[in-house]
């Protein structure tokens, strides 16, 4: 404690001797630091959203069918509403939400086109826990019950059948007999989302479905969401040893796309962090050994003095600590600051149709994470004062005589 | 009369390369507890190498070096900077402050190198600083105090440690005549008062005159040794 007491003063006044030269390196570690921060935040943003509008349009963090629906999704492929151990698990805490789903390949006729979608048959109060598709619903209304007559679809859908709320559409399916069963719904409601899921899914109740396509009680996929996403691989081994001839999978296999999308961008963050502390580094270092050369008398002196070679390096370990340390405060300060900015968060309406290709949603929600700014910057810290000590180490070498020789 | 400095057949050879220079040769020296000396002699005849070796900067290549009775030729680095540190003050030609410190800071680093405690450490750089005529000028950077007064500073805090000898190294060579007759008598007065001990190397006439002992240095050896009762004043 005495020591830094005795080298901290010295450290600091130390770094304010080239203030041009401490400014240049607290910036570009500032900026360094800046742009690992907000990449982090904008990549789990962009990662959660990717998550989201793929678990919070259609897919559930576990979806559970009939062997062979996934490669086949027809009414060949059905299965049996759950019951006994199955539903005593679905009805668990280790259970957020669940519904049961028809849903299969159909076609959909107005007056004016034909199109092929996949007719969802639904239980609304179920589905309203599991995907935000109800609650995007801005024209007329979603379904109110399992035995609603009506249909809900895509707002594009709507534009490129040429139809609207109030008129009716022909859905045809292809029955448990294999013969074409048909049935005409009234539009009761319009949904926004994503234009890959407004053409491709139509909502109508489960009863109306089931009683279409000759399934009876049968259904398609039970979805569900765990309370708990870390308790999920306990839950998928209570499931399969609960339903043990059913096909039981993860959001991870059913949609790799987004699964990879999301632990891309954290690799993503780990590389970017990585990249920039090489930057950094070789300023630092440059810095360091600069100040060191151009006081190589100074340390002599200091020896000469009677300062130990190991508080020599502690001297210049402790300027390097804090000018990374100014650095990372102003850099960590600034990526909470830009942040902030975007309190509602960061609209990539911009992007239009683009960000939909990565499975982002519109708007991304930006977040500090407390526990990995720390992380990242202490990582940054740490990184940057092991970088110095090789300038420090030579500082600590340098030959009392031969320095103090020196003109 | 205790001695300080305890030298037998000091050698020191430097090599560059396949060529060797004996700057010191089988060098004998004894400084007693007190002594007011100079150390004289032409260049390259071994004056700065012996104050190095005495100051624990350098090693010998032969020969035993003794400071207060201790044998410093077997320490290793770390008791070396604890000798230089605790029994030696060094005042260099060329000042050699701490350019970030204010005059108390640099006298007061010796004795927070050492452990005192802050307000005994500040209350002895403050009475050094006034012992060299310095009072009043604690707070100034050496940038800011002309080349006498950044001497007067590399003196008190060579003092500061109440070491058991001070070498210093042509200490009045970047120095105008007043300024270093002011030092000399500084540090005259000072190993009158105190009994400091003072070797000094130096091709100042002034420093030689006030000094009571006068060693010669000729080619890496003591040519003379004359001690004088009453220096010139």
């Amino acid at each position: 404690m005495d020591r830094l007491r005795l080298l901290l003063p010295l450290a600091w006044r130390n770094l304010w001797r080239n203030p041009r030269r401490t400014v240049i390196t607290v910036i570009v570690v500032s900026v360094g630091l800046w742009s690992i921060l907000f990449f982090s935040v904008l990549l789990n943003a962009w990662s959660q959203s990717s998550r989201d509008t793929t678990l919070k349009m259609m897919t559930g963090e576990v979806e559970i069918h009939a062997p062979g629906y996934l490669d086949d999704p027809t009414v060949a492929h059905r299965m049996a509403p759950p019951s006994g151990a199955l539903a005593q698990i679905l009805n668990s805490p280790a259970v957020k939400a669940y519904a049961s789903r028809v849903r299969v390949s159909a076609i959909v006729q107005s007056e004016y086109k034909t199109l092929p979608i996949t007719l969802t048959g639904v239980t609304p109060e179920k589905e309203r826990a599991l995907s935000v598709l109800p609650a995007q619903t801005e024209d007329g209304r979603y379904l109110s019950t399992a035995h609603d007559d009506g249909i809900v679809l895509g707002r594009n859908l709507v534009k490129r059948l040429k139809t609207r709320i109030g008129k009716r559409v022909v859905v045809m399916v292809q029955d448990t007999d294999g013969k074409l069963a048909e049935r005409a719904f009234e539009v009761i409601g319009v949904f926004s989302a994503s234009q890959q899921v407004e053409n491709e899914f139509a909502f109508v109740g489960i009863s109306g479905a089931q009683s279409l396509t000759g399934l009876d009680q049968d259904i398609s996929e039970i979805v569900l969401d765990a309370a708990n996403e870390k308790s999920l691989p306990a839950l998928m081994n209570a499931l399969k040893a609960a339903a043990p001839a059913l096909d039981i999978q993860t959001w991870r296999t059913i949609a790799p796309l987004a699964y990879a999308v999301s632990t891309f961008f954290n690799e993503f963050v780990i590389m970017w962090l990585w990249v920039m502390f090489a930057l950094m580094a070789i300023g630092i270092v440059n810095t360091q050994l600069m100040a060191v050369f151009e006081r190589v008398r100074e340390f002599g002196l200091l020896q000469a003095l009677g300062m130990r070679p190991r508080l020599v390096l502690l001297e210049v370990a402790l300027e390097s600590a804090l000018l990374i340390g100014l650095g990372v405060v102003a850099g960590a300060g600034l990526a909470v600051f830009t942040v902030r900015a975007f309190p509602n968060g960061l609209d990539l309406g911009f992007l239009a149709r683009g960000a939909e290709l990565v499975g982002a949603g519109r708007v991304l929600d930006l977040k500090v994470d407390p526990g990995e700014f720390f992380l990242y910057s202490a990582i940054v810290w740490a990184l940057g004062v092991i970088a110095a000590l090789w300038p420090a180490w030579r500082a600590s070498r340098v030959s009392p005589v031969a320095a103090m020789g020196r003109a | 009369m205790s001695t300080i400095v305890e030298c037998r057949g000091v050698a020191k050879r430097y090599r560059q390369g396949a060529l060797s220079v004996d700057a010191l040769r089988g060098l004998d020296l004894q400084i007693e507890e007190g002594d007011f000396a100079s150390l004289a002699g032409p260049s390259g005849s071994g004056k700065t190498t012996l104050l190095n070796i005495l100051g624990g900067l350098d090693r010998p290549s032969a020969g035993s070096v003794k400071i207060a009775g201790e044998d410093i030729t077997k320490l290793d680095n770390n008791a070396l900077a604890d000798l230089r540190l605790k029994r030696i003050g060094f005042v260099f030609q060329a000042y050699n402050l701490i350019p970030v410190l204010s005059a108390v800071e640099n006298v007061e680093f010796i004795l927070q190198l050492l452990g005192a405690p802050p307000k005994e450490r500040r209350a002895r750089a403050t009475e050094m600083l006034e012992e060299v005529a310095l009072a009043g000028l604690d707070n100034r950077r050496p940038a800011q105090l002309s080349g006498g007064q950044q001497q007067r500073v590399a003196v008190a805090r060579a003092l500061a440690s109440r070491p058991a000898i001070v070498l210093a190294d042509e200490p009045t060579a970047n120095l105008d005549s007043k300024t270093a007759e002011d030092l000399i008598s500084l540090m005259s007065r000072l190993n009158e008062s105190s009994g400091v001990t003072f070797l000094m190397a130096t091709h100042d006439q002034r420093v030689i005159e006030r000094t009571r002992r006068h060693i010669v240095i000729t080619d890496g050896r003591i040519a003379s040794d004359e001690r004088r009762t009453r220096p010139a004043s």
